[in-house]
């Protein structure tokens, strides 16, 4: 590291921290607001429990909730990983005559505004006579997350020197092993971040699912709707899990990465 | 020529859009040869072995190995293994499994793939318990023998090496040029080897073919190649030699241009009207004392400065000319003046080695 005066240093620190202060703030809001008893939050809390956490697990309309943007989520992760897995080696490995058209047009979607992408597709379903439930909504996430999916994948398949495939086929490695044996493992860092963003952001999507997902509620969607109206402490509880568990999942996609990492 | 000619390359072409890279070349290698492909980059020496392997298809021309064409098969049928420049270690694998790669594809039971690969670390002079380790692991030359022995693994007919030492440091790429011609001498195998430096080549190969520009400018033996270079391009390839341009009246006599030489009578005739360049190697010229004559050929100048190479010492001469000649003297025949004294040089007729202008820029 370069020499930085004391002074420098010292204000470099306080501006990183003023700044994770400044993200992280409105979410420690959230958390008393979900273990405080009285139903607005105050400050200082008065009386705190863990009733409205409770009430959240235990209900069946939450249930119904959660498990549809799972089924949402893991079913986008899938299929934007797969589809983001041969857009990488067409974006990055394989010259061909559309290649700088395709690596141009494919990030359009990520720069479209949510809302309108949302609007536009709900009036393709509905002119297709398509009627929109969980179904219309994976496909509305995929638009939006493959593109970043291949993204991702591809900065990793820039990253390896094609010798490396043509040598396995030198040694007689047939197309399909040369992707077993060479090609998927030494991608696997950059597929296992894709399937992490796909989830987290197939998730945690609001605009997209707002449109899309017809009668079929998904948790960030639920989540507006009862602030909107009936709000209850119910929802800063679920918030307050629902970034628990993508913290945990966060975390295990990056020791799985580092582990990865590690090997080659 | 070592054994039967066994690989046939005829009228190979390779065009990539407008760009010839490879024109027209024909070569035949024997079985258990080893030959070196010299040239600068963007010769085509590169194209010409990944076109020889099936990584890049032939635009015309034909490959036989045997009397059957192998040009036409892709590069996983062939019975050729490329060690690339990056030497393509697969990260992600350990050592033995990198050696087994070959094996493991041709579907060998895991026993015979673990013996196979110890076999082969003991051929290359690895530990055995290099085996598990990771290629991150490995040194610049343990990595080298790894790709080595993983090719040698695939046991393929014709190994092809595509400039594998270029990134090594001098002292190991000295010991390993050696290991392996002397690998070469104990496998038997078909070695066809590039590389930039002449020097590499000739510690290493039974033949050496100089390429330039998509075609074959020499193809002869290290010694041919040293003495007797076709062409100012393969002369100065082979680094400091003295090239003098030379000429001939209508009688034949030599006009050694603005050189400043000066001939004894009747050292050397030409052909009338003859143009090229007279090679002088360093080494072959020597310090002559003022009074005496001593050569056939003589010349004058200063010394500009002196470089000590160990064995032997390396002279930098401006001529009166206000040319610059190379000489080298062993060590224990070195001069004892010091720098900017004057000094003549002078060589012998059997020193001079002619070559004829636009010689090489055809088919050798």
């Amino acid at each position: 590291m370069t020499a930085v005066s004391r002074p420098t240093r010292a204000a470099l620190y306080l501006y990183g921290a003023l700044i994770l202060v400044v993200l992280y703030l409105p979410l420690v809001a959230v958390g008393f607001a979900s273990v405080s008893k009285a139903r607005y939050l105050s400050f200082p809390v008065k009386r705190y429990t863990g009733g409205w956490m409770a009430e959240a697990v235990t209900s069946p309309t939450v249930h119904q909730i959660v498990l549809t943007s799972l089924k949402i989520a893991v079913t986008v992760t899938v299929i934007s990983v797969i589809l983001g897995f041969f857009g990488a080696l067409a974006f990055a490995r394989f010259q061909w005559r559309f290649r700088g058209l395709f690596q141009k047009a494919i990030l359009l979607p990520i720069f479209f505004p949510q809302t309108v992408l949302g609007l536009a597709l709900l009036i393709w379903f509905s002119a297709i006579g398509v009627t929109p439930s969980w179904k219309t909504a994976v496909v509305a996430h995929l638009v939006w997350i493959s593109p970043i999916t291949t993204l991702i994948i591809a900065i990793r398949a820039y990253g390896f020197d094609p010798a490396l495939e043509e040598a396995a086929r030198d040694m007689g490695a047939s197309t399909l092993t040369v992707m077993r044996e060479v090609t998927l493992p030494l991608l696997m860092p950059g597929i296992v971040s894709a399937g992490l963003f796909a989830f987290l952001l197939s998730w945690g999507n609001f605009p997209l699912s707002l449109f899309t997902s017809g009668v079929d509620a998904t948790l960030p969607k639920w989540l507006y709707s009862r602030m909107v109206s009936g709000f209850t402490p119910q929802i800063p509880a679920l918030g307050v899990m629902s970034v628990a568990g993508s913290t945990v999942l966060v975390l295990a996609g990056l020791i799985l990465v580092r582990w990865l990492r590690r090997r080659t | 020529m070592v054994g039967q000619p066994f690989l046939r390359i005829e009228n190979v072409t390779k065009r990539f859009g407008r760009f010839t890279a490879v024109d027209r070349i024909s070569l035949d290698i024997a079985e258990g040869e080893f030959l070196t492909i010299v040239g600068p980059s963007g010769s085509g020496k590169s194209t010409l072995i990944r076109l020889l392997v099936g990584i890049d298809e032939v635009t015309e021309g034909t490959i036989s190995l045997n009397g059957a064409r192998i040009d036409e098969m892709p590069a996983d049928k062939r019975p050729t293994c490329m060690v690339f420049q990056s030497l393509a270690l697969f990260p992600h694998m350990t050592v033995g499994q990198n050696i087994e790669f070959p094996l493991k594809v041709r579907k060998l039971a895991p026993e015979a793939r673990r013996a196979r690969a110890l076999e082969l670390l003991a051929l290359l002079r690895l530990p055995a318990d290099y085996y598990g380790k990771r290629i991150s692991q490995c040194s610049g030359g343990e990595r080298q023998r790894v790709a080595l022995a993983r090719a040698l693994a695939f046991d393929p007919q014709i190994i092809v090496f595509d400039e594998p030492l270029s990134a090594l440091d001098y002292r190991l790429r000295k010991t390993l040029e050696k290991e392996l011609k002397d690998l070469h001498g104990r496998t038997r195998k078909t070695f066809i080897y590039i590389t930039h430096s002449l020097e590499e080549a000739m510690v290493m190969s039974d033949r050496i073919a100089i390429m330039r520009a998509g075609r074959f400018e020499q193809i002869a033996t290290a010694e041919e190649i040293y003495s007797r270079p076709v062409s100012r391009f393969v002369a100065s390839f082979m680094g400091e030699v003295n090239l003098f341009a030379l000429g001939s009246g209508a009688d034949g006599a030599p006009r050694w241009q603005d050189s400043g030489i000066t001939a004894a009578p009747g050292a050397l005739s030409l052909v009338p009207g003859w143009n090229g360049t007279a090679m002088v190697r360093p080494e072959l010229i020597h310090f002559v004392d003022g009074g005496k004559g001593g050569a056939e050929f003589t010349l004058s100048g200063r010394l500009a400065a002196e470089y000590a190479l160990g064995s032997r010492v390396q002279y930098a001469i401006t001529t009166d000319a206000g040319t610059e000649v190379t000489v080298e003297r062993p060590f224990e025949a070195r001069l004892e003046a010091p720098v900017g004294s004057p000094v003549r040089l002078g060589w012998d007729r059997g020193s001079v080695h002619l070559i004829a202008e636009g010689a090489g820029d055809g088919a050798a």
